[in-house]
């Protein structure tokens, strides 16, 4: 403890930071921030993995089994459909994850200089917060062969009085959930990159390249992949590994727009886990251990493919070639945006239709009436699974906010960032698939604490919410002109009277949008509250993929909507409140 | 009037019930060190009565299938019921599957959480308790003790005692009968199939517009069952065997080919004229009714004839949609509510388990504008004033006529659930 101490002392004499009472609580408690979020957030995933683990190997002690063996995976491996299960989870995974980064990148070189890319932006960002569900809900709608793209053709072109027989949604190959997938990742791509652009130096940075290699003749697109994607990758690395390990793994999306004969890998342990028969839970640790592994392969696959493609394509960045039919890719650019964003738009008026339409007969292209029964009769029965939402969702918020503007003020004090290894754990929870441990993480949570749910479930949230959190505010915290902080610690503040009266309320939009993204993740995680929760805790989200499975298309529009509704009216306040306070702050 | 007298009242009660929660907390405490120094209230109180006064004042958490609203909606009235009897928090968890709470109990179990479980009572029948039945992770012979029991008839009426034939033991508490209804769209189909026969040749003409949930779903067990049931019905009647018998008994490694060779061979055949060729099923019975509103399926069917109108209101079905029963039979069955052995509040799970059997209850679950789920309880048992409430007159064009049930077929014993299971997943399972 003390060593940690003497280390803190000469940084901060390094940083020319005078402090009066080096070990004041504040300063105390800041400097054990960074070790309590790794804690945090390895040892749930480490603990879950170790819960799945025993399992898989045949150690469960409920149903009288002590022994090692691999009963489990002989199981696995005979499981008519695993090679197509593992394959469908592979290649969604991949391809989506490729499809949604090569379109961010045209779209950023497409538009890197233009007014477009901030409109194209604003337009795409509310996806962001659309659950994953939801979207899926709203996918599933435009391609049914009922869907809007039926309907826009039927009858007087296609003939069709009775749906088509088609194949999508749930077609063997994947499509549909490649197509859910790619739409709903591109934009978080897109705002990741956007995100680092914003970054002062770096941004600046790339800008100047950019506008020199416009100047030496580079063609617009040929310029960014030239003087800007070789130094912004970096930036992107991990938010595209984190998406590809959960475009592999994820559950909703298969599950709402996926085959059944046989469904991803991940479906399938789902299905394991919760079957009647309890022995296939040993098949189903055993088969999380195989999705386990597939993702890494995925991420590995990746890293190799970056090396790879480093190789091949370095020579070719000093080629001195100015364009690459840039004029082509400009224009199949744009269509392809137009396309993405009509396609985007028009899964939301079908899904703003189904919320309110009455009887609605194929090939109608519009409802025969409007009614606001389904919300009436949503909203009659929404009660607790909104205070759930809004709770859990502020409970754990508030406590990834509080740990991350400690660690980052740690950062500080140190005046060094976190180290390499401390920022992969932060992206931990989000590169390790999240059913490989969160039934591990239920087993131990019930083994610790069986009986409060809602900490269970707000628990979980936090290793979700947490790393979204923390990257948002960490490039405002540390681009704070550390001289207002010099001048206050000059004049004899003490670090906590620096921290509340100087630098929060410099970050007080900063804080308010993480606080929206943080309530936003929270709102949308379905897997984490039915398992942490015992399906005990009903948000939203649960009550949104239940009855996307069930019951109505309408009802669920009405659900998709409302889990729509909630992040939006956060960033909205996000976006307003600063207007009206610390405006002094607001930079 | 009512309103002024009832504010004493309130409160009466409201100190009773603090009371009896002091005294149940006191009962509970002292019971396993000093049982007789117990209050001496406790002797002369009947043990239902007991029951009834530890059972108040308190939360059950009533895992139940959710998927349907108009069964939430009944559960949240049934919540506000027990409120005003006993003060009683029922919470419905609303699961998407029932097997969600069987893995929940043994995980609990497995983390030796043997007197605290999250679960109070499940809605359950089948494959489910025979499970739950067979690790042992049910409260036994309680539910034959419940005051409203008697109203089943039990010593007469064998299907609350036994659960597609396993005998219940008193770990379950009926709460409803169920038969397998089909719906069509009057739009697009003129007569709709009537027998299995006519329903493979009805789907040969109409290839695309027929499907069933991929099991384990429990509806699409059903129709495998109802099926494998008729099949071997035909096979009888040609040969004059009786391979049909073997269906009641437990399935073993001598006749599950005997038994089950006919329905993979009726598959076969069926399959190709399905929906998606056979090669995709639908996942659950809501979105098989999705997609008859979609008009991509033109029949399906249901085990909760009530549904049907209801959607129909609720404009989730077209108004062209028509309820039906097979005349070759109709598979039934009851279901139940059990209470799992490590429950927090097994006395409160049986006051509600009581109260859900109750003829106010269970009348007004039959209603059709509410559920529609038929009663358990005996006619004969019921007083005149009781029988009166379960006088309901059925109008809506897409309901199930009345009476339309012509014959009844049983579920087979379910440790054949598990060989039709294992069966289609091989077969059919992975799409060619």
């Amino acid at each position: 403890m003390s060593q940690g101490f003497d280390k803190i002392a000469k940084t901060q004499a390094r940083a020319h930071l005078i402090v009066l009472e080096q070990t004041d609580w504040f300063t105390r408690i800041v400097t054990l921030s960074p070790k309590l979020l790794v804690l945090i957030l390895i040892l749930p995933v480490l603990g879950g993995l170790i819960g799945v683990v025993l399992p898989a190997f045949g150690w469960v002690p409920a149903l009288d089994k002590t022994t090692l063996n691999l009963q489990g995976f002989i199981e696995l491996w005979q499981t008519p459909g695993l090679t197509r299960m593992a394959a469908l989870s592979v290649a969604t995974g991949l391809i989506s994850t490729l499809l949604a980064f090569v379109l961010a990148l045209m779209i950023l070189a497409a538009f890197f200089n233009s007014v477009w890319l901030q409109r194209i932006e604003h337009l795409l960002s509310p996806i962001l917060v659309i659950p994953h569900a939801a979207a899926a809900i709203a996918v599933g709608f435009l391609i049914a062969p009922s869907g809007m793209f039926a309907r826009l053709i039927s009858p007087w072109l296609s003939g069709w009085a009775l749906a088509p027989n088609g194949i999508l949604p749930h077609d063997p190959y994947g499509i549909s959930i490649i197509l859910g997938l790619t739409l709903k990742e591109l934009p978080f791509l897109l705002l990741m990159a956007l995100g680092a652009l914003a970054q002062p130096e770096l941004g600046k940075k790339l800008r100047q390249q950019y506008k020199v290699a416009l100047n030496l003749g580079y063609h617009p697109i040929t310029a960014f992949f030239k003087a800007v994607l070789p130094l912004l990758y970096p930036f992107l690395r991990l938010p595209i590994l984190a998406v590809l390990a959960y475009a592999s793994a994820s559950v909703e999306m298969p599950l709402i727009l996926g085959p059944n004969t046989p469904p991803t890998l991940a479906v399938s342990i789902m299905n394991w886990f919760n079957d009647v028969d309890l022995t296939l839970r040993i098949k189903a640790s055993a088969g999380a251990l195989l999705q386990l592994a597939l993702t890494a392969g995925l991420v590995a696959f990746w890293l190799g493919g970056e090396k790879a493609i480093k190789a091949c394509g370095s020579a070719s960045l000093i080629n001195g070639k100015r364009r690459y039919a840039d004029a082509a890719w400009q224009k199949i650019t744009g269509v392809l945006t137009v396309f993405v964003i009509g396609f985007m738009l028009l899964s939301l008026v079908g899904l703003a239709l189904w919320s309110i339409a009455g009887y609605w007969r194929f090939p109608a292209m519009l409802p025969e009436q409007f009614v606001w029964l389904h919300f009436d009769s949503a909203f009659a029965q929404m009660g607790t699974p909104l205070f759930n939402t809004l709770t859990i969702g502020l409970v754990s918020t508030a406590f990834a906010i509080v740990l991350a503007l400690l660690c980052l003020e740690a950062e500080q004090l140190r005046a060094r960032y976190l180290s390499n290894l401390t920022s992969l754990i932060i992206y931990l929870p989000l590169l390790v698939p999240s059913i490989a441990f969160l039934f591990g993480l239920v087993w131990i949570q019930q083994w610790l604490n069986y009986q409060s749910a809602f900490f269970n479930v707000a628990f979980a949230h936090v290793l979700f919410v947490l790393p979204y959190v923390f990257l948002s505010l960490a490039s405002s915290y540390r681009r704070l002109d550390p001289r207002f902080a010099h001048v206050a610690a000059s004049l004899g503040a003490a670090p906590i009277k620096v921290f509340f009266q100087i630098k929060l309320p410099q970050l007080f939009a900063p804080i308010l949008i993480a606080i929206a993204l943080g309530l936003a993740i929270s709102f949308g995680q379905y897997l984490p509250t039915l398992l942490a929760g015992g399906g005990r805790i009903a948000t939203i989200t649960t009550e949104a993929v239940t009855l996307a499975n069930g019951a109505s298309r309408r009802t669920s529009a009405v659900y998709a909507i409302i889990q729509m509704a909630l992040p939006l009216i956060g960033f909205i306040l996000a976006w307003i409140l600063p207007k009206y306070f610390f405006r002094s702050g607001a930079r | 009037m009512d309103a002024i007298s009832s504010l004493p009242m309130l409160r009466r009660i409201k100190q009773y019930s603090a009371y009896a929660m002091v005294l149940g907390i006191c009962v509970g405490i002292s019971a396993s060190t000093a049982s007789t120094n117990n209050a001496t209230s406790d002797q002369t109180l009947s043990p239902w009565q007991k029951i009834e006064a530890q059972g108040k004042n308190q939360d059950v958490y009533f895992y139940a299938w959710g998927g349907d609203p108009q069964i939430n909606a009944y559960l949240q009235w049934a919540a506000e019921q027990v409120d005003d009897k006993y003060n009683i928090n029922l919470v419905h968890v609303k699961l998407s599957d029932t097997s969600e709470a069987v893995s929940r109990v043994l995980a609990e179990k497995a983390a030796n959480n043997n007197d605290q479980g999250s679960v109070d009572l499940v809605w359950i029948n089948g494959a489910n308790f025979a499970t739950m039945s067979e690790n042992s992770l049910l409260l036994k012979q309680w539910a034959n003790k419940l005051p409203n029991f008697s109203l089943t008839d039990p010593d007469n009426n064998p299907t609350v005692n036994y659960d597609f034939g396993v005998p219940t033991n008193g770990m379950e508490a009926p709460w409803g009968q169920a038969s397998l209804t089909f719906y069509y769209d009057s739009l697009s189909v003129n007569t709709p199939p009537t027998t299995l026969n006519e329903l493979t040749t009805w789907a040969a003409q109409n290839p695309g517009r027929f499907s069933y949930p991929k099991p384990p779903d429990f509806l699409g067990m059903s129709f495998l069952k109802y099926a494998l049931v008729i099949l071997h019905e035909q096979h009888d009647a040609d040969t004059g065997e009786n391979t049909k018998a073997q269906l009641n008994l437990p399935a073993t490694e001598q006749n599950t080919a005997l038994v089950l060779d006919p329905l993979w061979a009726f598959l076969d055949d069926f399959h190709p004229t399905l929906w998606r060729d056979g090669e995709q099923f639908v996942q659950t019975g809501a979105q098989m009714r999705r997609l008859v509103d979609d008009t991509e399926l033109s029949l399906a069917f249901t085990f909760s004839a009530p549904e049907v109108p209801a959607a129909v209101q609720r404009f989730d079905l077209p108004k062209s949609i028509r309820s039906y029963a097979m005349s070759d039979g109709s598979l039934s069955n009851t279901h139940f509510v059990a209470i799992p052995y490590n429950t927090s509040h097994p006395q409160a799970a049986q006051l509600v388990a009581n109260f859900l059997m109750s003829p106010e209850a269970q009348a007004h679950k039959q209603t059709s504008a509410v559920w529609g789920d038929k009663t358990v309880l005996v006619q004969s048992t019921l007083s005149s004033e009781q029988q009166a409430l379960f006088d309901s007159k059925q109008t809506h064009p897409s309901a199930l006529p009345f009476d339309s049930i012509t014959r009844i077929v049983s579920e087979p014993h379910p440790s054949w659930v598990d060989g039709i299971m294992q069966g289609w997943q091989m077969r059919y399972g992975v799409s060619p």
